[in-house]
């Protein structure tokens, strides 16, 4: 460790020098954000006023907002439960299912939801139905490897019993091991619902429905004062959310 | 009713747990199986369900050999086997009655083990088999909500909601206090003498074993050292099977004395 | 043993009746309300073109042959170019977090700040995460105007909040002996912070930066859909107008360089410190369940 932490010091200032440079990377000058936010200051004020009346509009948006993520997460949760058994060694019935369902989680992972939401509205067009897709796509991965974790490190000990009273495999994972799971797949799939309000807001934006779509309206119409409104309210209902989901998960586990 | 020619376990790795064993347990009987822990206790019961498969000889029970046996035979077989274990191995966070339910599963369709709606005569055998071992008023507890010995008794109701022709029992009082080893060995004693159960119990305590065996058979590093009635299995039978003289540890009173 | 009475014999039994089978409403209201709520969204979900669901599958499939069979190699310095912007700009989000997280998470530590200022700044430091980093552009790009500085503040400033709750939780979970120690030395309690906590929980803050330079890659990698710089417009573009050879060799860079990075961080990470939460999230895409 003697000698790595000042090299590591020295590698990490040379990338951080690398990214910011102007010639080379993003060009970040803290004078010019300096000078940028004192000649912005007009549309600063534009986002510390919003415009309040402006509410009655976004509340159908919203509404759609909140029925994507809960579709989604049903739909996507579901489908979770059966990839995540299958991506255990605990539960899967072979090593060639339990890799190659692990491969593929991974590779849904790895996708942003947005990407999801951009190939989606290009397939069957803008509007909820892309949305949903990408977020079930978003959910399945997510949710089927917390839960494969969950399965990996449970009792065993009931699953021997259930293969000795001659159960078969799916009947010893629903008797044996689902139940053991359950509170914790609850929590994941709360914890999922949470996420999509999150992601509607920003797969909308690429044409996904909801309140995404309204937020891209504003955009282009630099109409930040109605943007600061739409801005407020998910950050309300996020928090809000957030605050009952992390409670309620906390009781479930 | 079970019969052991030549069995033999060789685990990966090369540990022999069972070497040339040669066994008959005739229907009926109650047998205590006696040895320190890695003789081979578990390996020999584990041999009679299949859960541990043979390297070599074979195992009948009730004339169908376990190595033989295809998937879906297999699967009937140990239907007919009940098996208690030495953690209970219940599934905790569900109810008791859930719990000796899964001693139907083999009889119950798909769908009804996944939706969790049993027969009522199924739900009628699993109550029986609580009356049975006197817990029934716990049906809907959390089986987590039990104390050890009580969890050992839904562990035998489970095995009997099987209606087995054979109980196999590993180490059922090893996590019980002293009391409720006797409480859980005299059950397992009245339901052999009742229902004419053909029972193998795993023990490592030599006074419950003398006490409790008509037959009891010693186990030393794979192989059988011991065959007999509980009265013959005297102070140099004890030296043959357990390598040692007799120490507090090896009994369940804490008296070193049989 | 004397008596032919078995021990254990008294331990009496209760007499067993069987119990009525108790009514488990909640989970039945549970199952319930999931149901409804399920078929309610489906139902009031205006325009959601349930029919082009029926060719969705074929639809996906054809695009998927286009993507990759094969991908147009000629765009792949065009990707690249986008997708080195998008990791610049998670990295420069990263140190700004950084370095804003950690004076916060001092404020936040309840063993080391007094209780209402790590209440109050936990609350803050809980709002600023709930705010996505999308919209978090959309508010700078008018700001600092559009591409990557945009971006990377935006990154920056959401980042934060992670940044700031981990390295908290990591200050209360220290060791006290070498506290009192360097306070029964006499220091400052700048001092006591400097000498005191920071080396124990550095090496495992430094790993939380890096776990959350992962996050970050693939939050870069789509902010340029609003302007924000990175490979995000061209995929945007590509995906929009139809070009999936393009597109295909897009994502493909996107994916190969994430998780790359990926397995260079992480290999870090667990060198840098072993068996704590910031070494076992393994997987970016999973964030800690709370």
């Amino acid at each position: 460790m003697r000698w790595t932490t000042p090299a590591a010091v020295v590698v990490a200032a040379a990338i951080t020098w690398w990214s910011a440079s102007e010639d080379f990377g993003i060009g970040l000058s803290l004078e010019e954000i300096a000078s940028n936010f004192t000649r912005a200051r007009p549309i600063i004020q534009e986002f510390l006023d919003p415009q309040w009346s402006y509410w009655p509009a976004i509340v159908d948006p919203f509404m759609e907002t909140v029925k994507m993520a809960i579709v989604a997460a049903v739909i996507g949760c579901g489908i979770a439960l059966a990839a995540g058994f299958l991506a255990s060694k605990v539960t899967s019935p072979n090593t060639v299912t339990y890799l190659a369902d692990k491969g593929v989680l991974s590779v849904l992972r790895s996708i942003p939801d947005v990407l999801y939401a951009l190939v989606f509205v290009a397939a069957v067009g803008i509007g909820p139905l892309a949305g949903i897709m990408a977020m079930v796509f978003f959910n399945i991965g997510i949710v089927a490897k917390l839960l494969s974790e969950t399965v990996d490190a449970v009792d065993l000990g009931p699953i021997e019993a259930a293969r000795a009273t001659g159960g078969s495999r799916f009947a010893a994972v629903r008797t044996a091991v689902f139940p053991q799971v359950l509170p914790n797949y609850l929590a994941y799939s709360l914890y999922v619902f949470e996420l999509n309000l999150r992601a509607s807001a920003v797969i909308g934006i690429v044409g996904a429905g909801g309140i995404g779509q309204l937020i891209n309206i504003e955009r282009t119409a630099f109409r930040y004062d109605r943007l600061a409104v739409i801005i407020v309210a998910i950050f309300v209902i996020v928090f809000v959310v957030e605050s009952v989901s992390i409670a309620v998960r906390r009781r479930l586990v | 009713m079970i019969s052991f020619q030549h069995a033999t376990v060789t685990y990966p790795g090369g540990v022999h747990a069972l070497r040339d064993i040669t066994l008959d347990v005739p229907a009926g009987q109650l047998i205590v199986v006696v040895g320190l822990s890695g003789a081979g206790k578990s390996t020999l019961i584990r041999a009679i369900n299949g859960l541990v498969p043979l390297t070599d000889g074979q195992v009948l029970v009730d004339g169908v050999s376990v190595s033989g046996a295809s998937r879906r035979e297999l699967r009937d077989l140990r239907a007919g086997v009940g098996m208690i274990f030495q953690n209970f191995n219940l599934t905790k966070r569900t109810s008791v009655l859930n719990n000796v339910l899964m001693g139907r599963m083999h009889y119950t369709p798909w769908w009804r083990v996944m939706t969790g709606v049993y027969r009522s005569a199924d739900r009628e055998i699993a109550m029986q088999a609580l009356e049975r071992v006197e817990i029934v008023d716990k049906a809907y507890v959390r089986a987590s909500n039990l104390s050890g010995g009580q969890q050992q008794r839904v562990g035998i109701a489970r095995a009997l909601a099987q209606q087995p022709k054979v109980l196999l029992a590993d180490e059922p009082v090893a996590s019980l206090d002293p009391p409720t080893s006797h409480v859980v060995m005299r059950d397992l004693q009245r339901i052999n003498r009742d229902l004419g159960i053909t029972t193998l119990v795993n023990l490592h305590f030599l006074d419950l074993a003398r006490r409790y065996g008509e037959r009891i058979i010693g186990l030393r590093a794979g192989r059988i050292v011991f065959d007999g009635k509980g009265e013959d299995c005297d102070e140099r039978v004890f030296r043959d099977i357990y390598g040692r003289s007799l120490t507090a540890d090896d009994v369940l009173e804490a008296r070193p004395q049989l | 043993m004397t008596t032919t009475k078995a021990p254990g014999a008294d331990v009496r039994r209760q007499p067993g009746a069987r119990p009525r089978k108790p009514r488990r409403y909640g989970a039945w209201l549970l199952n319930g309300a999931i149901i409804v709520a399920f078929f309610w969204a489906i139902g009031s979900l205006e325009d959601l073109g349930l029919a082009d669901l029926i060719g969705a599958p074929a639809k996906m499939w054809d695009i998927f042959g286009l993507m990759f069979s094969p991908p147009d190699w000629s765009y792949f310095p065009t990707a690249m170019e986008g997708m080195v912007e998008s990791l610049q700009i998670a990295w420069i989000g990263t140190m700004i977090a950084a370095a804003a997280s950690l004076p916060m998470g001092f404020l936040a530590a309840k063993n080391v700040t007094a209780r209402v200022g790590s209440t109050v700044t936990r609350q803050v430091l809980n709002a600023i995460r709930s705010v996505p980093e999308l919209i978090l552009a959309i508010v700078f790009i008018p700001i600092v105007g559009l591409g990557a500085v945009a971006g990377a503040l935006a990154i920056g400033v959401h980042s934060i909040g992670t940044l700031g709750k981990l390295s908290a939780e990591a200050i209360e979970g220290i060791d006290t002996g070498p506290v009192e120690a360097a306070r029964a030395t006499g220091a400052s309690q700048a001092g006591v912070m400097r000498w005191g906590v920071l080396p124990q929980v550095l090496p495992e803050i430094v790993a939380f930066w890096l776990y959350r330079f992962e996050v970050n890659i693939r939050a870069a990698a789509i902010l340029g859909i609003v302007g924000a710089g990175g490979v995000g417009s061209v995929l945007q573009n590509t995906i929009s107008f139809r070009r999936w050879d393009k597109a295909g060799m897009t994502i493909l860079v996107v994916i190969v360089v994430t998780v790359l990075v990926d397995a260079t961080s992480s290999a870090i990470r667990r060198r840098l410190i072993r068996g704590s939460t910031a070494a076992t999230a393994s997987d970016p895409t999973t964030e800690v369940v709370a």
